[in-house]
């Protein structure tokens, strides 16, 4: 066993809380899964050696960033480095939301047996956030309310510091909620967030997954949701990419009649790796799901996307969709990407499609027709291909605020 | 202004263009008219030095520069302009960014100062009315969505903005009803201002009762077969292409003699 694993179990070992019952159960599974290596088919194109590497402490370094979003009118939750921040977060609530932290989960009755539901238990850091994760959120939205404001859980990190941070959200029968999870920070840290989703009937979220942490961070993490009978599920992935940056998907349909978007941006430079494994799970007759996946990789980065689509033997009359296109900007960049389809149902309609793609000649003759330069339409026409998913974001204050910075970021990787 | 000059053009090997030659002064309106196959979007592409468009001999001329030496892009800030028959869709392009590039494009090929975002704001939102179209297709995707008669409307916002010598206006009436017909024809009539110049290329008089012409030509197999003024294009409508097919066989027979 690798000693930081030892010693990682050794420290959730000293855990006692209400959630220690369940804790337990990760731990006894740990004890038991080998360290991921190259040969682990979930870790095949991501080292993590990195994180036995490095040396995590305390932080002492408190670097202020800004997190706050442009126009966005939002209810916020604010943690530094895994500790929760009164004091920049909201305090009060509308009517049918109830946020409460994690450490005082006890005194919710839902909270427990929402505690590892929806993620499933074959990701490895997410059996170490189960043991480790002290820190977090409960949100809970009654039935039928609907809740205008979005709720942006933040989290910045600082250089050196480690933390596990879980968020458990339930959305009631009929309810309607927008939750944002914000990650930043550019130096190495460690952390692991893993959120569940617990959507109920005819409810609908829409979700956003802002994983910017980019450079020399260390981010684990997931976002795992499970959809009641019409509940409906609009999810934002952005993924800048770091020195190991990895993300989980479980869209889980439950329930008949459920439909589930995933839009991806990856914009990933130098040396970052981005590494998503989505998993859309039908396990109910009558639903649709639809992801698309769009990589722009420059320089030295890595982009990997392993897809899975798995529909369920009863499960007929699903339809689902799933497109990633990737554009490379220098030769040594890297995209390993893998559909992985199981179809147990004869009559669904299952649609995937994975292009490295090529600059859309036809467009590219239109703007030059105009006058405009092939280097400056190639730009336009690359930005256009991540930015078409920045125009169906549901949220403009959202949009608006990350499409200057994509802009920038691509620009950079545009000067090399 | 454009002198055409015994141009040969293919694709993919087989020559569509075979010999025309063509002049058209500033301040003129040509049409060029003809059956399906004849060679008529094929000229507007090799004019633009779209890709696969090949030139085997001849010149194309634009105010004495050679057009078919130059990049796709430096035709256009030369001054040429296609109104496509089949605008294409940029999605996450936005229509605004697309037209601010593009009409900075020529304005720098001019040494003229680029605009600056609101004045440019300002004069794109004028263009936008005159042809018609909501203001929200600025902010759209480049054609993104758009019904064919506002694509083709948009094809003539962009005519507006960028202000070129020569227009080709590649069936810039297909697909239109009546009334968009009209703000189409309205918005390349204002354009007429002495100098600049129009090829017109359809495949009916329809759009000539609006665009009034000079000069109608008939392109049949690659070659301009017949000119003549306003009237030839109404003899056609009455006609149709069929007495081409006699045409052809009398100049077969007459080169067979």
């Amino acid at each position: 066993m690798s000693s930081w694993l030892a010693n990682t179990i050794s420290e959730a070992e000293q855990v006692q809380d209400w959630l220690s019952p369940k804790r337990a159960e990760s731990l006894a599974q740990l004890k038991n899964t080998p360290w991921p290596n190259r040969k682990t088919e979930a870790w095949r194109y991501t080292p993590i050696n990195v994180i036995e590497r490095a040396r995590f402490s305390a932080a002492n370094d408190t670097v202020v960033q800004a997190t706050a979003i442009e126009n966005l009118d939002s209810i916020d939750l604010v943690f530094i480095d895994g500790v929760f921040d009164a004091q920049a977060s909201t305090i009060d609530f509308p009517e049918g939301l109830c946020i409460s932290q994690l450490s005082e989960g006890g005194s919710c009755d839902w909270a427990l047996d929402s505690f590892k539901k929806t993620k499933p238990n074959k990701h490895f850091f997410g059996l170490i956030n189960d043991a480790l994760a002290t820190s977090g959120v409960l949100i809970d939205v009654a039935a039928d309310a609907k809740i205008e404001k979005p709720i942006r859980i933040v989290q910045s990190f600082n250089p050196g510091s480690q933390s596990h941070t879980r968020i458990l959200v339930r959305i009631g029968a009929g309810a309607k909620a927008c939750v944002v999870e914000q990650l930043q920070g550019d130096k190495l840290c460690f952390n692991t967030s893993f959120a569940e989703y617990d959507i109920g009937e005819s409810a609908t979220l829409e979700h956003y997954r802002l994983a910017m942490q980019c450079q020399a961070a260390i981010s684990i993490g997931g976002s795992h949701f499970s959809l009641a009978e019409s509940a409906q599920l609009t999810s934002n992935l952005i993924g800048f990419g770091s020195q190991l940056s990895r993300v989980d998907m479980d869209i889980i349909h439950a329930g008949e009649n459920a439909t589930s978007k995933l839009n991806v941006i990856y914009l990933l430079d130098g040396r970052e790796l981005f590494d998503l494994h989505s998993s859309f799970e039908h396990t109910v007759p009558h639903g649709t799901s639809d992801q698309n996946i769009r990589c722009i990789v420059a320089d030295h980065a890595n982009a990997i996307f392993n897809g899975r689509i798995h529909i369920h033997r009863d499960a007929q009359k699903i339809l689902a969709s799933m497109n990633n296109r990737n554009l490379l900007m220098s030769d040594d960049a890297q995209v390993n990407t893998k559909p992985e389809l199981e179809i147990y149902a004869d009559d669904v309609r299952c649609a995937h499609g994975v292009t490295i793609a090529e600059i859309d000649e036809e467009a590219m003759f239109y703007l030059q027709s105009r006058g405009v330069s092939r280097p400056d339409a190639q730009v336009m026409l690359s930005f256009g291909f991540i930015n078409e998913l920045v125009d169906q974001m549901p949220n403009i204050a959202i949009a608006d605020w990350l499409r200057p910075q994509l802009r920038q970021r691509f620009a950079n990787m545009e000067i090399r | 202004m454009l002198k055409i000059n015994d141009l040969h053009a293919s694709v993919a090997d087989n020559e569509i263009i075979k010999g025309l030659s063509l002049e058209i002064k500033a301040g003129e309106v040509h049409a060029i008219m003809g059956p399906n196959g004849a060679g008529k979007s094929t000229l507007s592409y090799a004019l633009t030095g779209r890709e696969g468009y090949e030139i085997a001999s001849g010149s194309a001329t634009l105010d004495g520069a050679e057009l078919l030496d130059m990049e796709v892009e430096d035709r256009a800030t030369a001054g040429l302009f296609l109104a496509f028959q089949y605008p294409v869709e940029i999605p996450g392009v936005s229509n605004m960014e697309f037209l601010k590039v593009s009409v900075d494009s020529q304005r720098k090929a001019r040494n003229l100062e680029s605009y600056t975002s609101s004045e440019f704001l300002k004069i794109a939102k004028a263009a936008c009315k005159q042809v018609n179209l909501p203001l929200s297709f600025l902010k759209r995707g480049v054609n993104e969505g758009f019904s064919g008669g506002e694509k083709k409307r948009n094809e003539i916002m962009q005519m507006i903005l960028l202000k070129p010598k020569l227009c080709i206006l590649d069936e810039s009436d297909s697909g239109l009803d009546i009334d968009a017909l009209k703000i189409v024809a309205d918005g390349i009539n204002s354009q007429r201002d002495g100098e600049r110049s129009f090829l017109v290329i359809t495949h009916y008089q329809r759009l000539l009762d609006y665009i009034k012409p000079d000069f109608v030509h008939v392109l049949a197999d690659g070659k301009i077969v017949k000119s003549g003024g306003p009237e030839l294009a109404l003899e056609l409508e009455a006609e149709g292409y069929s007495w081409l097919e006699s045409y052809d066989r009398n100049a077969e027979q007459e080169v067979n003699a």
